[in-house]
């Protein structure tokens, strides 16, 4: 096991040195750089300012100061927030997103874990088809449109929340409901189906002629097996889920990582983009690693993969 | 056997009973919302669009920052609220000499930074140099050019400073010495390029021209103006609190400032509606008719200095042809935008400067003549639009811009059948494409920088870079030039009116609105007035507690 | 690496005078009625959009075309679902916008599917040095966030149409390469394969013959939900405001259109969104039909 997971991790090298290859040369060829603005600055001073960066050097030689620095852990400055390092920024937004990102993923799996056990221990009857119902809104409604209806019913007509922000530990609940509804979604069909796939084998059958109970059958054989699926699928979502929503963000006014992702490609942030880029697949590598693990944990005839 | 029914039921009651728990825990009833509690305890807090780049008056590129660093700097004069006019600011009197050149400022004595130390004209004379700094790189540097020798400094041509227009006289007394007379600078020393930086304290945490200096976190800032900045978390909050080193702190009734940077629109307005904010300064557009209808006294809508319109790549064809310019201009309906698309009440635009800018109001104005547009478009070769080469209109993305075009497509169809196509890119791109005059007509908005036609008319000379049209006129760069050389305001709006004309005549430009601001403000803030610069004086300001 | 466990299929039986997988499928299909519910509003639907596509004024209004005089009105008489703030009328833009966002989620599908199969049966069959090669290259493109990507590609290609099943396919198609691997892996190590290679049978008559038949079933499950997925992304990109441009609509545009005046005008928001979540349940419910008629057993979605 123990050499499963350090080849794993010597395997992420290259990918991640690939990944910030990649991200390098696409932004940088990118139209449109991080001194553009409506008022347009004199040539003179955007030649300074992008000298004061680095930016005036030839370009593979600001690869490879790049790939020196990230090698050291340094991320560089951010265009957009002088005087701030994207390590700061990150440091800064990334635990706001990982509490938002946890509490949506207890919602995700409170939900769906439950909604998909009774669904399919009564399959095919109301109580399957209503929450599996339910379970299709979270996968059919945008973030961008239930956001904004929880803050409308709870927030400006019931009064219970505030409509933005993240300073009250109410403040967590409706971005927290917003962000797990498609996750809770997912959940719910996935451990639907596995349970049904497990109910359905053979050595359930016999349990059950050997008279064990309702419950003990449940939670010993079918949630071993009903999980799997579960943690097939979280394994890249949490990556996605920790690392902070773009749409959920931005709504609800939270002071997040995900925000980032998109302005500062949008902003041709450089070293910003490199650093949530890079972020991002680390948390990806390893939560792909950490899914792995458990799935071969919990089926164990999938350790001749 | 398995109870298939008592599992399951049991799964659910619990997971619902959490679920309402949590709710409950999470909301429950009326609480004090935060504007009431900033109501009691004097916090105002307002939304300023955005997150500030920085609050270093020589890195800072816009509104969003100038609104916080004019609570957190005091330039030599400030502004009234209501009408604009100049006080004194850290400045107690001044004289200007007859021929216009000269101004000499007479500091106060009891001028403070927020350490404790005096504010000087030595501190004065250190920020402009620093503002002009070739390797400082400021953005808003030219605002400095006015005076003798700014601009050679700042590009280089020269490097001894003393021989720049500014002078410390003694502790107090600074002089500044202008190029030529310009009747507008005083109105143009409430911009944040002429606020005065503690320059000690900047060297003490690093290089004096370094952008990324640390100097304005919270605890090293300092600053000479009514409130110190306390708090900042980027993307999340600044808060600043009131000075109590500042000369005038008595008359200073705000306790805090809250800044809050949403930049969504629809989430500042949502947030204004739950209570969270005292003021919105951008409604969104869907919002502004409901409340001018249902909650008129929670609205403000009024004009601001700038103007929304298209600029024309005049070295295109057909576009090259100005009959054609002339023809796009007027074939469209400015009113039925304002009222139907954009529904902040802004004006129409037929000319550039929005109407009395400093008391000037441009006298030429484009007509709106679909008859006229078609003889024109006529002559120019395309009678009913026939023949007419596909032109594209840029505009980056956003759904006000969007709305606007997509109106004007249908228009321009209608009234002179021809074809426009939509273009829109993101923000960087299109920026670029504008940079390049790679467009065929593009979007774009202007916003003065001071109140005076000049921050206008400047735009359109041939060495501007802000021209983007390709377009070129000896006489018109030659009446700018006199106007911004003269101090004799009558000669210099009547350079300006001519100048106009030749704009509106050469159409490389299509004017559609004046901005309006529709701000959102809660009746509890007193001491607020609008005005065309949407100028906070902080100082004013006070909260009285609403009744219920 | 998070893969597939093998997925077990029952391989095809052609017993004399019963009934072939196949027919068995459709059988148990017809048997789902969430599924066939789901089928035939998706007909439905597909059929008014794809009408109004060819037809563009079918509803005697363009989706293009303005009366700013009126802006935005509800439903009436006159225009049956109401207008938005240009006055346009919402039904005619919600069956063209129909037509687009099927056809975006259709096309990128093809795209995602194309790709990913080819690419996963090659990595799949080849196995060994290949197979570790691609498939890192495929942990390499999971681990770009979609966003930035995206954003790129767009800013890179400009705003085009066709840009933007490629933009979208082009994320899509990693799980199905995936999935396919999988398995095409599992499949080759069961007895009818060997049986094949032992009767010397040429690589690629097996792979046409037997792999790929086997391969139908949860390709065709994994495609039908891949298109609401597709069309959730569509929706995503019109928010950032890089999906469907002006004046052509999307679901996605519309909804995010009327997301923002829902409380003025909820009709704009209302419709839409029915519409679209209509068919994204349909598509789901004939995609999970699929896979319990197919028994097609998969820890992926």
């Amino acid at each position: 096991m123990l050499r499963f997971i350090a080849r794993r991790f010597f395997e992420a090298i290259p990918v991640l040195f690939i990944i910030a290859t990649a991200t390098f040369f696409m932004m940088r060829l990118a139209p449109g750089g991080p001194f553009d603005s409506e008022k347009q600055v004199s040539p003179e001073v955007r030649a300074r300012m992008e000298a004061h960066y680095g930016l005036d050097k030839p370009l593979f030689q600001q690869y490879l100061l790049q790939m020196k620095h990230l090698l050291q852990g340094n991320l560089g400055p951010s265009f957009k927030y002088p005087g701030r390092t994207v390590n700061e920024i990150i440091a800064d937004a990334f635990p706001v997103s990982l509490e938002l990102g946890l509490e949506a993923l207890v919602v995700a799996l409170a939900f769906g874990l439950a909604a998909g056990m009774v669904a399919a221990l009564k399959q095919n009857s109301a109580w399957d088809h209503i929450p599996m119902g339910l379970a299709m809104i979270g996968l059919c409604v945008p973030t961008f449109v239930l956001g904004p209806l929880l803050i409308s019913a709870f927030a400006l007509h019931l009064d219970w929340f505030n409509a933005a922000g993240w300073f009250f530990p109410r403040d967590r609940v409706l971005p927290a409901l917003t962000l797990g509804a498609y996750y809770a979604a997912y959940i719910a069909r996935l451990c639907r189906g596995g349970f049904l796939e497990i109910l359905n084998q053979d050595y359930i059958r016999t349990a059950r002629a050997k008279g064990a109970g309702g419950a003990r059958i449940l939670f010993k054989h079918a949630l071993r097996g009903g999980v799997l699926p579960v943690v097939s699928f979280l394994g890249p979502a949490v990556a996605g889920l920790l690392t902070g929503s773009f749409v959920v963000e931005t709504i609800f006014g939270i002071p997040g990582l995900g925000r980032y992702f998109v302005t500062a490609a949008f902003n041709r942030d450089y070293f910003m983009v490199m650093g949530s880029v890079l972020f991002y697949a680390c948390f990806v590598v390893v939560f792909n690693l950490v899914a792995d693990v458990a799935l071969v944990w919990l089926n164990p005839k999938l350790r001749f993969e | 056997m398995l109870n298939k029914s008592r599992v399951a039921r049991n799964v659910y009651l619990t997971s619902l009973t959490a679920c309402v728990v949590a709710l409950l825990v999470g909301g429950c009833g009326r609480r004090e919302t935060l504007t009431a509690i900033g109501d009691r305890t004097q916090e105002l807090r307002i939304n300023n669009e955005g997150e500030p780049s920085s609050l270093d008056p020589a890195v800072a590129t816009g509104t969003i920052e100038h609104e916080i660093m004019s609570s957190l700097y005091e330039g030599l004069v400030t502004p009234d609220a209501k009408d604009l006019s100049l006080h004194p600011g850290a400045a107690e009197k001044w004289e200007i000499s007859p021929d216009g050149e000269v101004y000499t400022f007479h500091l106060r004595k009891n001028g403070r930074w927020s350490n404790g130390q005096p504010v000087t004209a030595r501190d004065f004379v250190a920020s402009y140099h620093r503002m002009l700094l070739p390797s400082m790189a400021s953005q808003y540097s030219y605002m400095l050019y006015p005076v003798k020798n700014a601009e050679a400094f700042n590009l280089g041509k020269i490097s001894d400073f003393s021989q720049v227009g500014f002078k410390a006289l003694d502790d107090y007394t600074l002089e500044v010495t202008l190029h030529s007379p310009a009747p507008y600078l005083l109105s143009m020393m409430i911009h944040d390029s002429w606020f005065p930086v503690p320059v000690a304290v900047i060297e003490k945490h690093g290089a004096i021209d370094d952008r990324n200096n640390p100097w304005t976190r919270p605890g090293s800032f300092v600053g000479n103006g009514p409130f110190v900045l306390k708090e900042w978390r980027i993307n999340s909050h600044i808060l600043v609190e009131k000075s109590p080193t500042y000369w005038d702190a008595k008359n200073v009734r705000l306790n805090k400032i809250y800044f809050d940077p949403t930049e969504s629109t629809d989430t500042a307005e949502r947030m204004f509606r739950s209570g969270q904010l005292h003021s919105d300064p951008q409604a969104p557009p869907s919002k502004v008719a409901y409340y001018r209808k249902y909650k008129p006294n929670l609205i403000h809508v009024y004009p601001l200095l700038g103007t929304y319109f298209y600029k024309i790549n005049v070295t295109r064809p057909p576009l090259n042809d100005k009959r054609v310019r002339e023809a796009l201009a007027m074939a469209i309906d400015r009113h039925a935008i304002a009222e139907t698309v954009t529904r902040a009440g802004e004006e129409p635009a037929y000319c550039l400067t929005p109407p009395n800018t400093a008391g000037y109001t441009c006298r030429s104005k484009i007509s709106e003549d679909v008859a006229a547009a078609r003889r024109l478009l006529a002559e120019a070769g395309y009678p009913d639009g026939k023949n007419f080469p596909t032109v594209e209109v840029l505009f980056n993305t956003l759904q006000s811009h969007k709305a606007i075009a997509e109106a004007f497509q249908a228009m321009w169809k209608q009234n002179l059948n021809i074809n426009i196509v939509l273009h829109n890119e993101e923000w960087k791109v299109y920026l670029d494409s504008m940079r390049r005059t790679n467009y065929d007509i593009g979007r774009f908005g202007w916003n003065g920088d001071y109140v005076d036609p000049s921050t206008f008319m400047d735009l359109f000379t041939t060495d501007s870079g802000n021209n983007e049209t390709g377009w070129s006129n000896a006489e018109y760069d030659k009446l700018v030039r006199l106007a911004s050389n003269t101090g004799d305001r009558v000669a210099r709006y009547d350079a300006y009116q001519k100048a106009e004309a030749i704009l509106l005549d050469e159409m490389p430009i299509i004017p559609i609105y004046f901005y309006t601001r529709p701000r959102l403000i809660r009746p509890s803030v007193r001491g607020w007035y609008p005005n065309v610069i949407d100028q906070y004086d902080f100082k004013s300001i006070y909260l009285v507690p609403e009744d219920n | 690496m998070a893969d597939t466990t093998p997925i077990a299929m029952a391989a095809p039986a052609e017993t004399a005078g019963g009934s072939s997988f196949w027919q068995d499928a459709w059988h148990r299909l017809w048997q789902n009625k969430l599924a066939i519910f789901g089928l035939i509003a998706l007909s439905f639907l597909a059929a008014l959009s794809f009408a109004s596509f060819l037809w563009p004024n079918i509803t005697g209004y363009s989706y293009e075309q303005q009366n700013l005089a009126l802006g935005p009105a509800p439903p009436d008489h006159v225009h049956w679902l109401g207008t938005d703030p240009l006055g346009r009328d919402l039904l005619a833009r919600l069956l063209y916008g129909g037509g687009i966002s099927l056809t975006v989620g259709l096309c990128a599908t093809a795209v995602s599917l194309t790709i990913g199969v080819i690419y996963g049966a090659i990595a799949g069959f080849a196995g060994g040095k290949l197979d570790m090669v691609m498939m890192r290259t495929v942990d390499i493109l999971y681990a770009l966030p979609f966003a930035i990507f995206v954003i790129l590609l767009m800013v890179f290609f400009g705003q085009n149409f066709i840009l933007l099943f490629v933009a979208i396919g082009a994320v899509e198609w990693l799980t199905m390469a995936r999935i396919v691997r999988g398995q095409v892996m599992a499949i080759k190590r069961q007895e009818f394969v060997e049986a094949a290679h032992a009767l010397g049978l040429r690589e690629w008559r097996i792979i046409f013959r037997h792999i790929v038949p086997n391969l139908l079933g949860p390709i065709i499950v994994y495609a039908t939900l891949t298109v609401p997925e597709v069309i959730l992304l569509e929706s995503f990109l019109s928010f950032l405001g890089l999906g469907v441009q002006p004046p052509h609509s999307s679901w996605g545009v519309l909804i995010k259109e009327g997301a923002e005046v829902m409380e003025e005008y909820p009709w704009l928001l209302l419709y839409p969104g029915a519409v679209m979540a209509v068919t994204l349940f349909s598509l789901n419910f004939l995609g999970d039909g699929f896979r319990d008629a197919l028994d097609v057993r998969g820890s992926k979605d």
